[in-house]
């Protein structure tokens, strides 16, 4: 008897339980206007990744861009950014935004240790927060204290590059004969964001390093055609390694086919 | 029969609204909250400083919704100023709103 004067309450319980439910979820479901960048789309977090980076080259401003990237808690921003890069020049965007993606991925590659934050502006990471940006943003490019160790990005120019080793790869699963390149930092880190410059008789192309993460953020190659011999120089580097054409390689069947080059650089350390 | 849906009711909505509310996980950056939006224009500044294409700082920023760019970069400068944000970083949003300003894009037309 209890049991029967209980069920049409449970009942109703459950019909207005599902009621409410469906009021709060598709009626007035709870609106969020006030997200973080994190909660974008992917096309739209890979636009924004891509200002960030176009801020960044004109500003070079580290600690900001840094920040900025924080707000998508990416444990590898460096790797994420670098193939952005390459998805976007596959994309058809330009190349300036890929380099400037690329600059941003080789500026966070050389940092794997924290540096020193400068008291930047800061963005906030707690929604009741409001943004701090009352203290004055200290210009990122002229000096400050001795005392205070920030870092000044390297103009790419600046860098030293020596040619560790040059070897004809006979790889036959490459189908196409490549000038490959391998840059390292000075801690023998890969290095992504270089320039390459390829010059041969009758005209010159250039490639950047770190546009296909999957095989090192400090690698890069070029397509080179048979019979013609190329010349690859790191931009603003004096070393010019030569001679670079595709050689015959023979698999284990007796069949020829066109080998590759890969050319390893290492950053050298200046005083 | 009544108390019960009154109270399934307002479990229900109790519920969807505090305890499982919806997520929004692919939003788009018209719906920023209003500091993120800020820093986005500012970012838009701070590429078009550097790059000096109107144009694209127009693309970007009408990811920001349907108002016209000099509208939201009014918005973000008026954020700004409220907030107390670096002076270079109010100089580049100014810098910003004049090129949107004196862009007109028929002006690239020209007559015969």
């Amino acid at each position: 008897m209890r049991r029967a004067s209980l069920l049409p309450f449970v009942l109703s319980c459950v019909v207005g339980l599902a009621g409410g439910l469906y009021y709060a979820w598709q009626i007035d479901p709870v609106e969020y206007v006030d997200n973080a960048p994190d909660t974008l789309r992917a096309d739209f977090k890979a636009d924004y990744l891509a200002i960030i980076a176009a801020a960044f080259s004109s500003t070079e401003d580290l600690p900001r861009a840094q920040q900025r990237l924080d707000l998508f808690s990416d444990p590898d921003p460096a790797r994420t950014l670098a193939a952005l890069a390459q998805q976007r020049l596959a994309g058809g965007h330009s190349e300036s935004e890929a380099r400037a993606l690329a600059q941003l991925a080789s500026v966070l590659g050389e940092q794997p240790t924290p540096y020193v934050q400068t008291p930047v502006t800061s963005l906030p990471s707690d929604p009741t927060n409001t943004p701090d940006r009352r203290t004055p943003r200290p210009a990122s490019r002229t000096p400050t204290s001795a005392a205070v160790p920030t870092r000044t990005p390297t103009p790419e120019a600046a860098r030293v590059f020596e040619l560790q080793s040059r070897e004809i790869v006979c790889d036959p699963a490459l189908l196409q004969p490549l000038v490959q390149a391998i840059i390292l930092n000075t801690r023998g880190r890969n290095l992504p964001g270089i320039e390459v410059l390829v010059v041969w008789d009758s005209g010159q192309d250039h490639f950047f390093t770190g546009l296909k993460p999957e095989l090192g953020l400090g690698y890069g190659d070029f397509t080179m055609t048979e019979g013609v011999t190329y010349a690859a120089q790191i931009a603003g580097s004096t070393e010019l390694i030569t001679d670079l054409s595709a050689e015959a390689c023979v698999d284990t069947g007796g069949e020829v086919y066109l080998g590759s080059w890969l050319l390893v650089f290492q950053q050298r350390s200046t005083p | 029969m009544l108390p019960g849906l009154a109270l399934g009711l307002l479990a229900g909505i109790l519920l969807g609204w505090l305890v499982l509310p919806l997520e929004y996980v692919d939003t788009d950056p018209s719906s920023l909250r209003s500091d993120y939006r800020t820093d986005y224009v500012l970012m838009t500044a701070e590429a078009y400083a550097g790059e000096g294409d109107i144009e694209l700082a127009q693309v970007r920023l009408a990811a920001l919704g349907p108002q016209p760019p000099l509208e939201i970069v009014s918005q973000a400068i008026a954020y700004a100023e409220e907030n107390e944000f670096g002076q270079s970083d109010l100089q580049v949003l100014n810098q910003l709103a004049v090129g949107l300003r004196s862009y007109s894009p028929t002006a690239e037309i020209e007559s015969p």
